[in-house]
C-alpha cells in the first residue's frame, strides 16, 4: 500500500484543526526549540500580527542536526492525541533555511486556486447530468 | 474526480495521437491526475488525460520510502498524490572496485587528470541517483500499471539540489500555468478534412510544378509544357450530376486548367522561384536557382564589389547586389528571386553572408 500524500498545510491552519487526525500533511516553520530527550521540535510561522507554533515529534528523523531559528519543512501525519496539542509525527524533516517564504505561501495558494478552479469546472460540467 | 475522464467511445482514433504534441512530451502531469488516468482501450500502456493520449511523464517530488535491490525503487510524494518509481540503476555506477585499482598508476599527465576526472564524473553521478527518504527527486519515465497499481519507469532520475526549495517553489507555479495551456485545452484530433478543396488543389498544383523543376533540372519553359502537369488535378474533380448541368459561373475543365495554371505562374514569380528575364510576347521563364547566367552574375557581382572599400569590412548589402544585377543581367530579378540565388550560393559554398543581409567573397 502506498502512503497518503501529503498535502501542504500552513501552520496556523494545523493548530485550528482544519487537519484531520491521521492525515499526512507537509509544512513548514523556523525552528524555536528542540528537546532532544523528549524528540520533540517547535517550529513556528509568522502570520496575520500572530506567532503560530506547531509541535514536531522528531522520533524517525534522528539524528539530525537541529540550527535554531532556521527554517524547516517537515511532512508526516497529525496526530490529535486528548491530553497534547495538535503535533506532526514527521516522517521527513529538511531544513530549508534561506527559503523565500513569501514565494513559498505564494506557490502554495496557486496551486490550491488551481485545484479549486479545477473542481468548480468539474462540478459545472456535472451538473447538467445530475439534473437531468 | 473523474469528470474528465474519456470514455472509449470518444477515444481519437490511435493514428491521430501524432497530431498531439503533448503526446511526444514528458508531460508534468501532478500525480493525483497521473493515476486517475484512464487507460486507452486500443494500445494498452497508453493513457489518456482530458482527450491527451500521455505515455511519458516528469513528476517533482520528495521520497517518502525506498527499497533498493538492482533496481532502485521509490514512492514519489509531489503533495497532491504518491506513486512509485522504478528506476533502474545505470552498470556503470557498478565497476566502482575497477577504478579504484586504478588510482596508483596515473602520475604521468599533469594537472589533469583523464582516469581521476573520469572516476570523479562516474562518483557524482552515482551519488545524485542515490536517493535517501526526504530528498527530491526528479523523475522521467514511462507510465505503466503493473498488478493494478500504477508506476512510472524512469528512464532518467536524479536527485535534485535543492536547499532553499526554489526547484520544487517554481515547480509549483509553473505546473498549474502549463495545466492551463496546454494539459486542460482540448485538442481536436480530426484527419485534416479536405477544407477548401480550391485552396488545396492550389498548393497541389505549386508543389507538383516545383518538383517537376527540381527532377528534371529544368532552366526555361513556357506555360504550355508544364500544363500537361497540372491536368490530371484538374481532370479529376467529381462530375457534376446530370441535373446541375447548367452551371451559373461554371467553367470548363480547360478554362479551371488555365485559371489554374495562371495562378500557380504568378505565385512562382511572386516566390522568386521563376522569373521572365526578358519580357516579350513570347511567354518564356526561367527557373531562378537554374540560371547559370543569373548565378554567375551575382557571384561576379559580390566578388567584385566586396574589393571595394565601401564594401570590404561587412560586405555587399542585399539591396545593392539587387540594383546591380539588374542592371547587369536583368531588370525583372525580384528580391524574392535574388534571395534564393543567394541562398543556393551560399549552400555551394561560392559566398558567405555576413549578416542577415550582407554578402561577400573570400
Amino acid at each position: 500500500m502506498l502512503p497518503a500524500a501529503a498535502v501542504f498545510h500552513f501552520p496556523w491552519e494545523i493548530n485550528s484543526g482544519a487537519v484531520k487526525d491521521g492525515e499526512s500533511v507537509r509544512t513548514f516553520g523556523r525552528l524555536v526549540c528542540y528537546q532532544p530527550e523528549e524528540s520533540r521540535a517547535t517550529l513556528s510561522a509568522h502570520h496575520a500580527a500572530n506567532e503560530h507554533t506547531v509541535v514536531i515529534h522528531t522520533l524517525f528523523v534522528e539524528p539530525f542536526n537541529p540550527i535554531l531559528g532556521a527554517q524547516y519543512l517537515v511532512l508526516g501525519e497529525i496526530e490529535n492525541a486528548e491530553e497534547v496539542d495538535v503535533r506532526v509525527q514527521a516522517r521527513v524533516l529538511n531544513c530549508i533555511d534561506g527559503v523565500n517564504v513569501a514565494l513559498l505561501q505564494k506557490a502554495i495558494n496557486e496551486q490550491r486556486s488551481f485545484f479549486r478552479e479545477r473542481e468548480c469546472t468539474q462540478d459545472g460540467v456535472a451538473q447538467p447530468g445530475d439534473a437531468t | 474526480m473523474q469528470a474528465s475522464a474519456i470514455g472509449p467511445a470518444e477515444e481519437p482514433s490511435s493514428i491521430l495521437w501524432g497530431l498531439d504534441p503533448i503526446f511526444s512530451a514528458f508531460a508534468r502531469l501532478y500525480v493525483r491526475d497521473i493515476l486517475q488516468m484512464t487507460e486507452s482501450t486500443q494500445v494498452p500502456g497508453i493513457y489518456f488525460y482530458n482527450s491527451h493520449p500521455i505515455n511519458k511523464v516528469d513528476i517533482l517530488g520528495t521520497v517518502v520510502y525506498k527499497r533498493e535491490r538492482d533496481d532502485f525503487f521509490c514512492y514519489g510524494d509531489d503533495g497532491t498524490g504518491v506513486i512509485n518509481c522504478l528506476c533502474w540503476k545505470s552498470d556503470a555506477f557498478k565497476e566502482e572496485d575497477h577504478s579504484v585499482r586504478e588510482k596508483h598508476s596515473v602520475e604521468a599527465y599533469g594537472n589533469f587528470n583523464l582516469v581521476t576526472e573520469l572516476r570523479k564524473l562516474r562518483q557524482a553521478q552515482k551519488e545524485r541517483s542515490c536517493l535517501d527518504i526526504g530528498e527530491v527527486l526528479r523523475v522521467r519515465g514511462w507510465v505503466k500499471t503493473s498488478r493494478q497499481q500504477r508506476e512510472i519507469m524512469g528512464s532518467t532520475y536524479y536527485k535534485v539540489n535543492d536547499p532553499v526549495m526554489a526547484v520544487q517553489i517554481a515547480w509549483m507555479m509553473e505546473v498549474p500555468r502549463l495545466y492551463r495551456e496546454c494539459y486542460n485545452k482540448t485538442i481536436q484530433l480530426n484527419p485534416t478534412a479536405t477544407g477548401d478543396s480550391s485552396v488545396s488543389m492550389f498548393s497541389k498544383a505549386t508543389n507538383i510544378i516545383k518538383d517537376f523543376f527540381k527532377q528534371k533540372m529544368v532552366t526555361r519553359f513556357r506555360p504550355y509544357d508544364i500544363q500537361d502537369l497540372l491536368q490530371p488535378l484538374v481532370f479529376s474533380q467529381p462530375q457534376k450530376a446530370p441535373e446541375d448541368q447548367q452551371p451559373v459561373a461554371g467553367l470548363s475543365a480547360c478554362q479551371q486548367l488555365h485559371q489554374l495554371l495562371k495562378k500557380v505562374l504568378e505565385d512562382l514569380q511572386n516566390e522568386g522561384v521563376i522569373y521572365r528575364r526578358v519580357k516579350s510576347q513570347d511567354e518564356v521563364y526561367d527557373v531562378t536557382v537554374q540560371d547559370k547566367d543569373l548565378l554567375l552574375a551575382v557571384k561576379d557581382v559580390i566578388s567584385q564589389d566586396s574589393k571595394r572599400e565601401k564594401h570590404a569590412e561587412k560586405g555587399c548589402h542585399i539591396l545593392h547586389i539587387l540594383s546591380a544585377v539588374r542592371q547587369r543581367h536583368s531588370l525583372n530579378v525580384s528580391r524574392a528571386a535574388l534571395e534564393l540565388v543567394l541562398k543556393s550560393l551560399e549552400c555551394s559554398s561560392d559566398i558567405v553572408s555576413t549578416s542577415d543581409s550582407h554578402y561577400t567573397v573570400f
